[in-house]
């Protein structure tokens, strides 16, 4: 069996969160029946979802991602009882937040993938990844990695010269 | 502006009858409480040394109860200082504290999330007519000029459940809204227009912190945002750094924040960070029918869920 092979001329980072205990086994799954799905996905594992910090999705983002996926048990088969229940609030309220920010919620997905749901995996991974490329890089949050902050606007030649000679 | 809407904007609201009488009252309760030996400290405000200015003080002895005042530049939530990391400020044991509606919804959050006990807090309610902004001219009287943004929308001008009121609540003007229309225009702009609004006003941060030292609810002996092993929030004064402070300061706060803008007010670089703690307050409510500080409750609505909690961004 072999794919036949594309080439894209932008390949996003994507950035997974997910759980220990059902999408990480997900993804194993998807991967021991040797499915397909595209390698632009870089899997962190968590012990729950209810341990993913918002915070981790900014400095993915700052770093380079272009899209982030959270993933964890489906309600109700949490492995701690309730870290699945109590990150659907955080994260409800989060995506809030980052669109009164002005991100582009698009590049964000949150999935509940069980351990038995390889398949799944798969879509949402590819669904993701092909949204993302479609939207192109993340710019935003880059150029303000990039960005230095300066107190005071470099406006006269002296400053300007001053700042050129900054290795 | 025309002279008459000018005149009209700089009239006084309330008259310093009314400012005599609440502070009247406030030191007749301080002094009844230290001179019964009720509470080791009364919390308020005392005159600053510019005209019309005032500070936080913590009164230990029943001859300086005359100094408490109470002005429209009584501007601080002093709950803070009932929180852990301020501790070294006050004495132990039962304390007084003069607060405002808003300051009281701080104090209910705290009670919640069990910083403070009720039965060591004496509490003097203020009836409060509004305070004035940052940086206006604390010797002029208080007017549509110069009262504060979140004063404007007050629904707390009483507290409640005090163990004393101090004043009567004179007759107010209705103010038309200023926060939130700025809200509502920021929440009709395309989420790039938003990004631009908000890149702008964090680029300014100087990441001074005192967002944090003045508010009530940040009191982690770490903050998340200080530490370095690992590294979540780059600390250093960059745009990059500044962004993820204030998404990790409103998003700490949501559910928590009961809106007394300290954080805006202490802001050196006048970064509107209230419309943040806002905005988060009005999508819990509306998500998860919950407000701030109007009782002391246990669990806030992102420590609690419910089994059929939506799940529609949810694949």
């Amino acid at each position: 069996m072999h794919t036949e092979k594309h080439h894209h001329a932008f390949e996003p980072k994507i950035v997974a969160f997910v759980c220990t205990w059902c999408t990480y086994a997900g993804a194993d799954l998807a991967g021991t029946s040797r499915m397909q799905y595209p390698p632009n996905v870089r899997v962190v594992k968590f012990p729950c979802t209810g341990r993913i910090d918002p915070v981790f999705i900014l400095r993915a983002f700052q770093k380079g991602a272009d899209g982030v996926l959270v993933s964890g048990c489906h309600p109700g088969d949490c492995h701690y009882m309730a870290g699945n229940f109590h990150a659907r609030r955080r994260f409800t309220a989060f995506r809030a937040l980052l669109d009164f920010v002005g991100v582009d919620l698009n590049r964000i997905q949150f999935s509940w993938v069980s351990a038995a749901e390889g398949g799944k995996w798969v879509e949402v991974v590819t669904e993701l990844t092909e949204r993302v490329r479609a939207m192109g890089p993340m710019r935003e949050f880059r150029e303000l990695d990039m960005e230095e902050h300066w107190s005071a606007h470099v406006n006269t030649p002296e400053l300007q010269a001053v700042y050129n000679a900054i290795p | 502006m025309n002279q008459t809407a000018q005149n009209l904007d700089s009239a006084p609201l309330v008259d310093e009858t009314y400012y005599a009488a609440v502070t009247e009252a406030i030191r007749a309760e301080a002094a009844r409480l230290l001179t019964d030996g009720r509470v080791a400290a009364v919390i308020g405000y005392v005159a600053g040394r510019r005209a019309g200015s005032a500070l936080p003080a913590v009164i230990t002895t029943p001859e300086r109860a005359g100094e408490l005042i109470f002005s429209p530049a009584c501007r601080n939530n002093l709950s803070v200082y009932l929180t852990k990391p301020k501790q070294d400020a006050v004495p132990k044991g039962k304390l007084a504290i003069v607060v405002k509606g808003c300051d009281l919804r701080a104090l209910a959050g705290l009670l919640g999330e069990s910083q403070i006990r009720r039965e060591n807090l004496h509490i003097i309610g203020i009836a409060c007519a509004g305070v004035f902004a940052a940086n206006v001219d604390q010797s002029l009287p208080l007017s549509e000029a110069t009262i504060a943004k979140k004063c404007r929308e007050c629904t707390v001008h009483l507290p409640k459940e005090v163990d004393f009121m101090a004043g009567t609540l004179p007759m107010l003007p209705q103010l038309a809204p200023v926060e939130a229309e700025e809200l509502a225009r920021l929440e009709a702009l395309t989420p790039a227009e938003r990004w631009a609004f908000w890149k702008e006003q964090f680029s300014r941060c100087i990441r001074c912190l005192a967002c944090r030292q003045v508010c009530p609810f940040c009191f982690c002996t770490q903050c998340l945002c200080d530490r370095n092993r690992p590294q979540t929030v780059e600390n250093s004064v960059r745009p990059a750094g500044n962004l993820s402070w204030h998404i990790v300061r409103a998003m700490h706060l949501a559910g928590r924040c009961a809106g007394c803008a300290e954080c805006e007010r202490a802001c050196p670089m006048d970064i509107p960070l209230n419309l943040l703690n806002r905005k988060m307050a009005e999508e819990l409510k509306e998500r998860f029918d919950y407000e701030a500080g109007l009782s002391p409750q246990e669990k806030g609505p992102l420590t609690s869920y419910q089994e059929d909690d939506d799940e529609s961004f949810i694949k």
